[in-house]
């Protein structure tokens, strides 16, 4: 009998590691979601540009992060000598850049030691990282990058950038975004870079087919693509399609339908007031549209597309329209390329011209509130987000978007990066997600957004039942007022 | 065993294995039962994953969510006559909005799915529908990969049970999908289902004359759990036929030799000799696989993100997107039930004994 209780006492156990592997156990010591180092190397190279430009999250498998913090803490090695740990990009482009910059401090300040770590490239990981350091309130991360999204979720765990002079340094930085990072009067992020919605487009097939420029509204859109697909399908290009866009459910469909809302006169979901503003017939109708759009100028596919999925089509020629964030410019641009020199970017289209509106993404810099140097921290930050330091990012091959507005009227960014000043009011205009008015709920309210939207581009419910179920869902969620846009 | 009253000799041996087995109790009380106990406790509060925010105790509310249901009939649509709406061109009767007839108080109910009995249109409802299609679709993730698994592993197992050149070889190279790691695999298998012709599927399928070349495989409802259970049967079938390999080979060959003579086919040598002799084997396999399967987190979270959940990308996504420790926590003690639930049915049915008799 014996042996039988062992047997039983043995099944317990298994069972309960399996469990706390996969619930809430305790979050402090589990590890990310990280399976195997491996697979960092196979899906790292193609999905690192966009995971760090796009403020979404990219591919799942890049949950196969690289490394997580060590353990070893900030502790002083020399005397006077403050160390910090910045937990840094994933593997790529930024990151070489990162460490460049880091090497360049680190040789400046030999007082203030910086040691720089890649972080997951989903920014989704990254999320969770931060939030098992935060949980354990943990020292091990000084200095980190935060999502555009994330300054109303995270603000409590963050640093007060106006204690250490923060409010004079963001003053030459876009409004938006400073009032984005701004939770109960606290600065708990530095602007960086931003981001936008962009439409692509071919300028050399516009010109083929006989348009004049790229389109100003949807409707123009959905025209030109038609023409555009047709007559290349008919030249032979049976893979030809008019417009690429993200539509799998994840928090790029939060992005580009709150652009098809948005420029619809729709709202944006939740007002800055917490007032529940979706259920209208704007909002309906721009959703409508972009089903239209499935099987006729977009492939049927495009319901799993995520950024590079939609840029991997617009890469090898075969769409005349993209959607998608500053990061496919540069990448449109290489060798590569089937496009490069074929294409521009502009605003993306609005229900009517001059109704254009682009999701505002970027990254900030923050500071953990539990850092045993905040000091020093700070200070590098604000070095990080400084205008020089900006430009420099700027120029790098990652071609990321300065903040701080004079940066638009530099010369050297005018003549290396010439899209950047020509797509400013594009990033002045842009609509920000509701993550603060939501904060700490934002997420569920974009999985409701999103699932409901992705409910509608595969046909379940159509966007009049899609706006109704969403409103009463962050109703539910939020206990917010319903108003009009 | 060591009896009241017997020898001081036994007691002292009895006294010095439990001290050897205090570290290994202490060890698991730290990274096991702790842990579990800390699950239970948090399923039934309201904590907030890395908040400072205040934690209630908040009863049975968690499970509540997760777990409510309900089936409402659904009333066919009527036109002002009072005569069914019908579709004109499918003859299909057209029924209200399900959200009409779901109760909204004191907690909203979503629509799961409909279905029709008798011709009367039923709607299953939940409070958190996702949780209710994610444990569905886990279960029959598990049960089918678990069948194919075996029959296929079964296979496997006796081609490279019998004796030909290069046996070594072939066993070894049958592991390779088992070898490489999930997280690999995965996103290999999401790039062969692209939903256009750079996807090796859809190439070959549009070559075979199947489909326009541009079939949704990872976004189409109708494809997801099936690609999922072709990715794992692609994986996991190797393991089984290890499993199943080890078992083939405790068989003494004489009693084979022994129905040549008596003059049994071969197909009732495998009937009647292998499989009830594999019985032991086959129950620890069926075991470790079926508990694997219901625990499938990597496969979902990679291939499918959040466009349908498995049980543990569910949680996976409750906690770390949505904070939701306790509500995640409850969904963990839910797939520990069910794991338990199957668990105790195979012990049962496959008369696995843990004494010796």
């Amino acid at each position: 009998m014996k042996r039988r209780y062992l047997a039983v006492l043995g099944l317990l156990v298994i069972m309960a590691m399996v469990l706390s592997a996969c619930g809430g156990g305790a979050p402090a010591t589990e590890a990310p979601a990280a399976p195997a180092a491996p697979a960092a190397t196979e899906a790292a190279p193609a999905e690192a540009a966009p995971a760090e430009a796009a403020p979404t999250e990219a591919a799942p498998a890049e949950a196969a992060a690289t490394e997580a913090v060590p353990a070893e803490a900030a502790a002083p090695a020399a005397e006077g000598v403050v160390n910090l740990t910045w937990v840094g990009p994933g593997p790529g482009a930024e990151f070489e850049m990162r460490k460049e910059q880091v090497g360049r401090w680190n040789a400046e300040n030999p007082d203030i030691q910086v040691k720089l770590i890649e972080g997951p490239v989903s920014a989704t990981d990254r999320f969770g990282l931060y939030l098992q350091a935060f949980q354990a309130q943990s020292s091990d991360i000084d200095i980190m990058q935060i999502d555009v999204i994330w300054p109303g979720d995270l603000a409590e765990h963050l640093l007060d950038f106006n204690e250490y002079g923060g409010a004079e340094a963001v003053a030459g930085d876009f409004p938006a975004i400073v009032q984005n990072n701004t939770v109960d009067g606290k600065l708990v992020g530095l602007p960086w870079f931003t981001d936008g919605g962009l439409l692509y487009y071919r300028s050399d097939l516009l010109e083929k087919y006989g348009f004049s420029g790229p389109p100003a509204t949807w409707t123009e859109l959905e025209e030109m693509s038609q023409t555009i697909q047709d007559g290349e399908r008919a030249e032979g290009n049976q893979d030809f399609w008019g417009y690429v866009w993200q539509g799998a459910p994840y928090e790029g469909l939060t992005c580009d339908a709150l652009e098809w809302v948005y420029s619809s006169g729709g709202g944006s979901i939740v007002s800055p007031e917490k007032v529940i503003t979706i259920n209208n017939d704007a909002a309906a109708g721009s959703l409508d549209r972009a089903y239209s759009w499935i099987g006729k100028i977009s492939p049927p596919g495009v319901t799993s597309f995520k950024e590079e999925d939609s840029r991997a089509v617009w890469h090898g020629g075969n769409a005349a329209f993209m959607r998608n964030w500053p990061y496919a410019y540069g990448l449109s641009e290489g060798e590569d390329s089937a496009v490069a020199g074929k294409f521009d970017a502009t605003a993306l289209p609005g229900a009517e011209a001059g109704m254009s509106a682009a999701t505002l993404g970027g990254w900030q810099v923050g500071v953990s509130k539990y850092s045993k140097n905040p000091e020093a921290a700070a200070k590098l930050a604000l070095w990080l987000t400084s205008e020089e330091e900006q430009k420099f990012q700027a120029l790098s091959p990652s071609s990321l978007i300065p903040t701080k507005m004079a940066l638009y009227e530099d010369p050297d960014i005018a003549a290396e990066r010439p899209f950047m000043p020509k797509l400013l009011p594009v990033f002045t205009s842009a609509v920000a997600r509701p993550s603060t008015a939501t904060a700490p709920k934002y997420n569920e309210v974009s999985n409701i957004f999103f699932s409901n939207v992705s409910d509608v581009l595969t046909g379940k419910q159509n966007g009049a039942d899609a706006v109704a179920n969403i409103e009463l869902d962050l109703q539910d969620l939020l206990g917010f007022e319903v108003g009009a846009p | 065993m060591a009896k009241a009253g017997s020898s001081d000799l036994a007691k002292q041996e009895q006294r010095l294995a439990y001290w050897l087995l205090a570290p290994t109790f202490i060890i698991l009380l730290t990274i096991a039962i702790y842990p579990l106990l800390s699950v239970f406790y948090n399923s039934f509060t309201n904590n907030v994953f890395a908040s400072s925010a205040p934690v209630e105790f908040v009863g049975i509310e968690n499970y509540q969510q997760l777990l409510s249901m309900t089936i409402k009939t659904v009333p066919p649509k009527l036109d002002d006559a009072g005569q069914p709406v019908v579709d004109a061109n499918t003859g299909a009767v057209q029924y209200e909005s399900a959200v009409a007839v779901l109760p909204r108080e004191p907690v909203r109910f979503r629509q799961v799915t409909q279905f029709n009995l008798f011709g009367t249109q039923f709607v299953l409802g939940a409070t958190d529908p996702n949780f209710i299609r994610a444990v569905w679709d886990t279960i029959v993730f598990a049960v089918a990969t678990v069948f194919l698994e075996l029959v296929l592993g079964m296979i496997v197992a006796l081609i490279v049970n019998a004796n030909f050149k290069g046996r070594g070889f072939m066993r070894a190279i049958i592991l390779i999908p088992w070898a490489i790691p999930t997280a690999v695999s995965s996103q290999m298998w999401a790039y062969m289902l692209q939903p256009n012709r750079t996807g090796f599927f859809n190439t070959v399928f549009w070559y075979l004359g199947l489909g326009n070349g541009e079939i949704p495989f990872l976004s189409d409802p109708a494809w997801q759990l099936p690609s999922m259970i072709m990715i794992d049967v692609w994986k996991t079938t190797p393991f089984m036929a290890l499993l199943i390999l080890a078992g083939l080979q405790l068989i003494p060959g004489d009693i084979y030799e022994a129905a040549d003579v008596d003059g049994a086919n071969p197909v009732r040598q495998f009937f009647q000799l292998t499989l009830p002799l594999m019985k032991g084997t086959i129950a620890v396999a069926l075991v470790f696989r079926t508990l694997d399967a219901l625990r499938v987190f990597d496969l979902f979270q990679i291939v499918l993100g959040q466009a349908r959940y498995s049980m543990a990308s569910f949680t996976y996504y409750q906690l770390i997107q949505n904070r939701q420790m306790g509500y995640s926590s409850a969904s963990s003690v839910v797939i520990f039930v069910v794991l338990s639930i199957f668990a105790v049915i195979y012990m049962r049915s496959l008369g696995v004994k843990s004494d010796e008799q």
